[in-house]
C-alpha cells in the first residue's frame, strides 16, 4: 500500500524534485529532475544494435503524423492538407500520411513508438547548421565538433585510435561519413555502399606505419592513413559477415531498403557494429509536395517494415531499434507554391520489438506556435537520444550526462527501462499538456512494473485537491485527460505516487 | 614579397589550376615574377568558348527528358566542361566556375534542363574574374536558380523563403548575420518572377504590394538589384565571400585576420574578384610553409590534375563522368544547396578507395567494374619523357617532386624504388630493359596510390 507523506515531507521532496522540472530558461521541458544512479544498466543485453534513418531536408511532421481532427490543420494548409478519411487513424485524434500502411501495421503490432512535438530550444532554420545540431546533440546556441554517437563510441572504445577494435565500430551506408561519426580522435564510421564492392576497393590500398609530422598538411596525411587502415582493417569482416548473414525476404527496390537489407546481412552474419546510419534525402519540400512527400514515405514505411519482418524471422528483432530524425520540421501554413517552408518541432520515430509502442506527448498546438508560426518544441531530442543509449545500448546514465554535458528525462520509448529500475522509480510522468493550461490538461506517465499508483492534483502548498487516479497498472504508458475549467488559474502541482512509496512531480500552470 | 622559387611557383600551380604537367611547370617558369605569371596567364581573360552543342538553346520542353535527350545532353556538357577544365593550360578560370558553381550550388535533379544550368555555368564564366555583387544581381535572376530556390513562381502575397533563405545564408553573409524576418522580407522582394524556358520574367503583379518592407535595418521598396546592393553595403557580405576564397584557396581553417584583409581588398575594388585573386596569390600569407600540401584535393581536381599531370592527350570523359559519381562530386549535382563541403568530407572509407581505382584505370585501362577506360597512360614513353629516365634513384626523386605536394619521406621513396626496380639493381635498370613497361606501371600506380598524392 502507498506511504502517506505528511505535508513537510511533501514539501521537502518537492523542493528537491523540481529543481529542474518545470519550465527551463529555454521554454523547453525535459531536463532531468533527478540524479540517476552511475553504473551500467547491467540488465540489456549485450549486442544491441541502433539503426539511425537520417531523413535529409526537413521532414514535414504535420504530414507526416497528422492532426487530421484539428481545423486549424487544414485552415492553415488549405492545399496540401491530407484528410482525416485518407489517413490511417493511431488514437487520440491523430493519423499517420496514407503512404505509411506497412509503419501503421508494425504500430498495431506495438512495435512503433512516435514522439511528438521533438526539438529544441531556440531552433534553427538553417539546413546545414540544424543537421549538425541533431548529429552533435548540441544546443542551439553552441557549436560542437563531433558527432554524438561518436562520443558513445568514444566510451564504448576507449583505446580507438591507439588500438583498432576487431569489428566497425559504426557503419554508414553510403559515401559520405556523417558529423555523426566525427570526433577529434578520428571517425568512428566505416562508410560503403556494398560490401562485396568496398572489400574490392580496398584491396588495392597500401598503408605503411610512418607517423606523419606534426604540421598542417601532416594532420591531413594523418587523417588520410587513418581513413586508409580502417578501410583496410574492416573490408574484409565487412564481406565475410554479409556473406554469412542472410535476408529471409526480397526487400522494395528503393535505395533505403537496399541499405537496411545491407544492414540486416550484417546483423544476422553476427557482425557486432553497435550503431548504423542510413539516409534518404528529398524532403525539402518548399513547392508541390504532396506526391514527393507521399513517395518518400512510402518508401520508408516499406523499407522499414521489410527490415523488420526480416529481422523477426531470423530471430534478430529484439537486438535492434530503428529511429529517425530530421534537421527540422516544417511550417505550419502552407506557402505559395503548394510545399512547406522550413520550420521546427516534427515526430520522431521509434521502431522495433521492444519498444513501448504509442503515441507519447501531446498533440502539436496549431495554434500556439511561435513567432514565426512553427511549432513549438515540447520535447528535447536529446530525451530521445539518451533514452536509447540507455535503456536499448545499456549506457549509465552518468555517460549518457558527459554525452551530452546535461541530463536528460527518459521517454517511455521502451517496455523495458533497466535505467528506470535500477533507479528505483520504475516510473516516468511527463509534463502535463498542455502547459500552462486551460479548461482540460492530459497526464502521461508510464509504469515498467506492475503497481498500484496514485496520480493527483495539490495546490502549492501540497494540500491534495483532487484524486485523479488510483488503482493498479500493469508495465504501459497511461494518458489522463483531466478537467479543470472549474479551477482558478495559478499554479498546481502533479504528482504520481507507487506503492513503492516513490513520487514525481510535476508543475502545472492553469489559466483559465 | 615571397620567393620566386620552385616550390611556390608549384603551390601557386596546384591551387590555382586542376593541376599541372611537367611542362606546365617550366612554362611559368618562364615568367619573371608572380605578378607577371598571374597577369600574363593564370588570371589573364581569354575569349569565351564555344558552346557544347546546338542544344543549349533550344527551348527545354518535358519531351526531351522522356527522349532521353536531357541525360545525353548533360553527359555531353559535363565532357565539354572535364575538357575545358583538360585544356585550361596555365589559366584559372575554369578553377573560378567551379567555385561559382560550388558557391551558387544548383543541383540538375531538380532543375531539370540542361539549356538552364548550362545558361547558368556561362554566367558563371562571364564573371569567373568580375564582378562579384553584378553575379550575385543576375545569378538572382537566373532561370535555373529561380527554379532550384522556388523563386519561379514566388508570389509577394505567400512568398516562398527558399531563394531569401539561402541568398543570405549561403551566398552574400553567412548564418548569424540576418533574422529570420529578413529571410521573410526579403523573400517578399524576391518575388514576381516565372520562369519559361530560357527565360525569367518579372510580373508585376505577382509581387509584394507592401509600400516598402526593412531588410536588414533598412525600409525602402527593395527590389532584386537594390536589395542586393543593401546587402552589400552590410560588413559581413565581403567577409563571407573572402573567407570561402581562402578556404577553397589557401587553406580550410581561415586565417580571420587574413579574411578581413581579403575583404577590405574586395570592398576597395568594388566587389571584383581579379584584383582580390591577385592579392591572394602574391601574398606572403598564401606561401606559407604549412599550407603547402595540406588541401585534400576535390574528385575533379584529383581526376582532370592526373590526366594533366600524365599528359594524357584524350583523358577518357566518360570514365571520369562515371567516377565523378562514385567520388561524390557529379558536376551540376551538388549534395543540397551548400554544395560540396570539400577537404575531409571529400574522404570516407568508400571514396578512398575509389580514389585508387581512379588513378589505377588511367594506368591499367580499366575501370574498378571492368569497363575499358580509353586513352590511358603508356608509362614507358612517360617515362622516357623525363630527363633523368634511365637513372633509377634521380627518376624517384623527380616524379615525386612533380606528383607530391606532400614530400615523400627516404622510406615511401625507397619503396617506389624497390617496386620500380622489380627485383634488378640501380646500375642494371633502364627503361629499355625488358619488362620496363611493367615495372613502370607498377610504379605509377604506387606513386598515386600513396595518401600523399591525394594532398595539393
Amino acid at each position: 500500500m502507498k506511504k502517506d507523506l505528511s505535508r513537510a515531507e511533501f514539501l521537502r521532496r518537492m523542493a528537491l524534485l523540481s529543481g529542474g522540472v518545470g519550465i527551463g530558461i529555454s521554454g523547453i521541458p525535459g531536463q532531468a529532475y533527478a540524479q540517476l544512479p552511475a553504473g551500467l544498466a547491467a540488465s540489456v543485453p549485450s549486442g544491441n544494435v541502433v539503426v539511425i534513418i537520417q531523413l535529409s531536408g526537413g521532414n514535414d511532421g504535420l504530414n507526416t503524423v497528422i492532426p487530421a481532427e484539428n481545423d486549424t490543420y487544414f485552415s492553415k494548409r488549405p492545399d496540401i492538407a491530407i484528410k482525416k478519411a485518407d489517413a490511417l487513424a493511431l488514437k487520440n485524434g491523430m493519423y499517420l500520411h496514407p503512404s505509411m500502411t506497412a509503419i501503421k501495421s508494425l504500430y498495431d503490432q506495438g512495435n512503433v513508438a512516435i514522439v511528438q512535438n521533438v526539438g529544441y530550444a531556440n531552433p534553427n532554420r538553417s539546413h546545414f547548421r540544424a543537421t549538425d545540431i541533431w548529429n552533435t546533440g548540441s544546443d542551439a546556441n553552441v557549436v560542437w565538433e563531433e558527432g554524438w554517437a561518436a562520443r558513445y563510441l568514444a566510451e564504448k572504445y576507449p583505446s580507438y585510435p591507439i588500438a583498432m577494435p576487431s569489428q566497425p565500430m559504426a557503419i554508414q551506408l553510403g559515401s559520405v561519413e556523417s558529423l555523426l561519426f566525427q570526433s577529434d580522435v578520428g571517425r568512428f564510421g566505416t562508410v560503403f555502399e556494398d560490401p562485396n564492392l568496398f572489400y574490392q576497393l580496398v584491396s588495392g590500398t597500401l598503408t605503411d606505419d610512418e607517423i606523419p609530422p606534426a604540421t598542417l598538411a601532416g594532420d591531413e596525411l594523418a587523417f588520410l592513413k587513418q581513413i586508409s587502415s580502417t578501410s583496410l582493417q574492416y573490408s574484409t569482416i565487412i564481406r565475410d559477415k554479409a556473406l554469412k548473414g542472410l535476408n529471409s525476404l526480397t526487400y522494395p527496390n528503393t535505395n533505403l531498403a537496399r541499405q537496411l537489407g545491407i544492414v540486416a546481412k550484417l546483423i544476422t552474419g553476427g557482425l557486432e557494429t553497435p550503431v548504423y546510419l542510413c539516409t534518404i534525402g528529398g524532403f525539402d519540400t518548399h513547392a508541390n509536395q504532396l506526391n514527393q512527400h507521399a513517395n518518400l514515405w512510402k518508401q520508408i514505411s516499406d523499407a522499414v517494415s521489410a527490415f523488420q519482418k526480416d529481422l523477426k524471422t531470423q530471430n534478430k528483432a529484439d537486438k535492434v531499434t530503428l529511429l529517425t530524425f530530421s534537421e527540422f520540421g516544417r511550417r505550419v501554413n502552407q506557402n505559395g507554391t503548394t510545399g512547406t517552408d522550413h520550420g521546427t518541432a516534427a515526430p520522431m520515430f521509434v521502431i522495433g520489438n521492444t519498444v513501448r509502442g504509442g503515441l507519447v506527448g501531446e498533440n502539436p498546438n496549431l495554434i500556439d506556435v511561435d513567432s514565426n508560426g512553427d511549432i513549438k518544441a515540447k520535447f528535447d531530442y536529446r530525451q530521445v537520444y539518451s533514452t536509447v543509449l540507455s535503456d536499448h545500448l545499456g549506457l549509465s546514465a552518468v555517460s549518457t550526462t558527459a554525452i551530452f554535458k546535461k541530463s536528460f528525462d527518459s521517454l517511455p520509448l521502451f517496455i523495458n527501462s533497466p535505467l528506470i529500475e535500477e533507479a528505483g522509480v520504475k516510473m516516468i510522468l511527463m509534463d502535463p499538456a498542455p502547459n500552462p493550461a486551460s479548461g482540460q490538461v492530459r497526464i502521461q506517465f508510464a509504469v515498467f512494473v506492475s503497481m498500484r499508483v496514485e496520480l493527483a492534483l495539490f495546490d502549492m502548498q501540497g494540500q491534495k485537491l483532487g484524486l485523479i487516479f488510483e488503482g493498479d497498472l500493469a508495465n504501459g504508458t497511461y494518458t489522463y485527460p483531466v478537467d479543470i475549467a472549474h479551477m482558478p488559474s495559478g499554479t498546481y502541482l502533479f504528482s504520481l505516487a507507487a506503492s513503492t512509496g516513490q513520487r514525481i512531480t510535476k508543475r502545472l500552470i492553469i489559466a483559465n | 614579397m615571397p620567393a620566386w622559387n620552385a616550390k611556390n611557383i608549384a603551390h601557386l600551380l596546384s591551387r590555382s589550376l586542376f593541376g599541372y604537367s611537367k611542362n606546365d611547370f617550366s612554362a611559368a617558369q618562364g615568367y619573371a615574377s608572380f605578378a607577371d605569371l598571374l597577369d600574363q596567364a593564370i588570371l589573364k581573360d581569354s575569349p569565351l568558348p564555344a558552346a557544347p552543342n546546338t542544344w543549349v538553346t533550344t527551348v527545354p520542353a518535358a519531351s526531351q527528358t522522356s527522349s532521353g535527350e536531357t541525360g545525353t545532353w548533360y553527359r555531353e556538357f559535363n565532357y565539354w566542361w572535364f575538357d575545358q577544365m583538360h585544356k585550361e593550360s596555365l589559366n584559372m578560370r575554369e578553377k573560378m566556375v567551379l567555385f561559382l558553381h560550388n558557391h551558387f550550388a544548383n543541383e540538375r535533379d531538380k532543375v531539370v534542363y540542361p539549356q538552364n544550368m548550362y545558361a547558368q555555368n556561362a554566367l558563371f564564366r562571364k564573371y569567373a574574374f568580375g564582378n562579384f555583387k553584378q553575379l550575385v544581381k543576375e545569378i538572382s535572376i537566373d532561370p535555373s536558380m529561380l527554379i532550384y530556390l522556388d523563386g519561379n513562381n514566388s508570389r509577394g502575397s505567400v512568398p516562398n523563403e527558399n531563394y531569401g533563405r539561402e541568398l543570405l545564408e549561403l551566398f552574400t553573409m553567412g548564418i548569424g548575420n540576418y533574422t529570420e524576418t529578413d529571410v521573410k522580407q526579403a523573400a517578399k522582394v524576391l518575388s514576381g518572377w516565372q520562369v519559361s524556358g530560357l527565360t525569367a520574367t518579372f510580373v508585376a503583379s505577382r509581387w509584394y504590394t507592401e509600400a516598402s518592407v526593412t531588410v536588414l535595418g533598412k525600409t525602402a521598396k527593395f527590389d532584386v538589384n537594390s536589395l542586393i546592393d543593401h546587402i552589400f553595403t552590410q560588413k559581413a557580405t565581403a567577409e563571407f565571400i573572402c573567407r570561402k576564397l581562402y578556404k577553397e584557396f589557401v587553406y580550410y581553417k581561415p586565417n580571420e585576420a587574413f579574411v578581413l584583409q581579403m575583404a577590405a581588398v574586395l570592398r576597395s575594388n568594388n566587389y571584383e574578384i581579379k584584383p582580390l585573386l591577385k592579392f591572394l596569390f602574391t601574398s606572403d600569407e598564401f606561401y606559407t610553409a604549412a599550407y603547402i600540401g595540406s588541401k585534400i584535393k576535390n574528385p575533379t581536381e584529383l581526376m582532370v590534375g592526373a590526366s594533366k599531370l600524365l599528359e594524357l592527350p584524350s583523358p577518357d570523359y566518360i570514365n571520369m563522368y562515371e567516377m565523378s559519381k562514385v567520388l561524390q562530386m557529379q558536376l551540376f549535382q551538388p549534395p543540397d544547396v551548400a554544395g560540396w563541403p570539400g577537404q575531409r568530407e571529400w574522404i570516407s572509407s568508400t571514396t578512398y578507395s575509389y580514389r585508387g581505382g581512379f588513378s589505377d584505370s588511367l594506368i591499367t585501362g580499366k575501370r574498378y567494374n571492368g569497363v575499358a577506360v580509353t586513352g590511358k597512360l603508356f608509362a614507358l614513353s612517360y617515362a622516357q619523357s623525363f630527363t633523368n629516365s634511365e637513372k633509377a634513384v634521380e627518376f624517384v626523386d623527380d616524379v615525386c617532386l612533380l606528383f607530391l605536394a606532400f614530400p615523400a619521406t627516404i622510406k615511401k621513396k625507397a619503396f617506389l624504388l624497390e617496386t620500380l626496380l622489380a627485383g634488378t639493381i640501380v646500375k642494371n635498370y633502364s627503361t629499355y630493359s625488358p619488362g620496363a613497361n611493367v615495372n613502370l606501371q607498377q610504379f605509377f600506380k604506387a606513386v598515386m596510390r600513396l595518401p600523399e598524392f591525394q594532398l595539393c
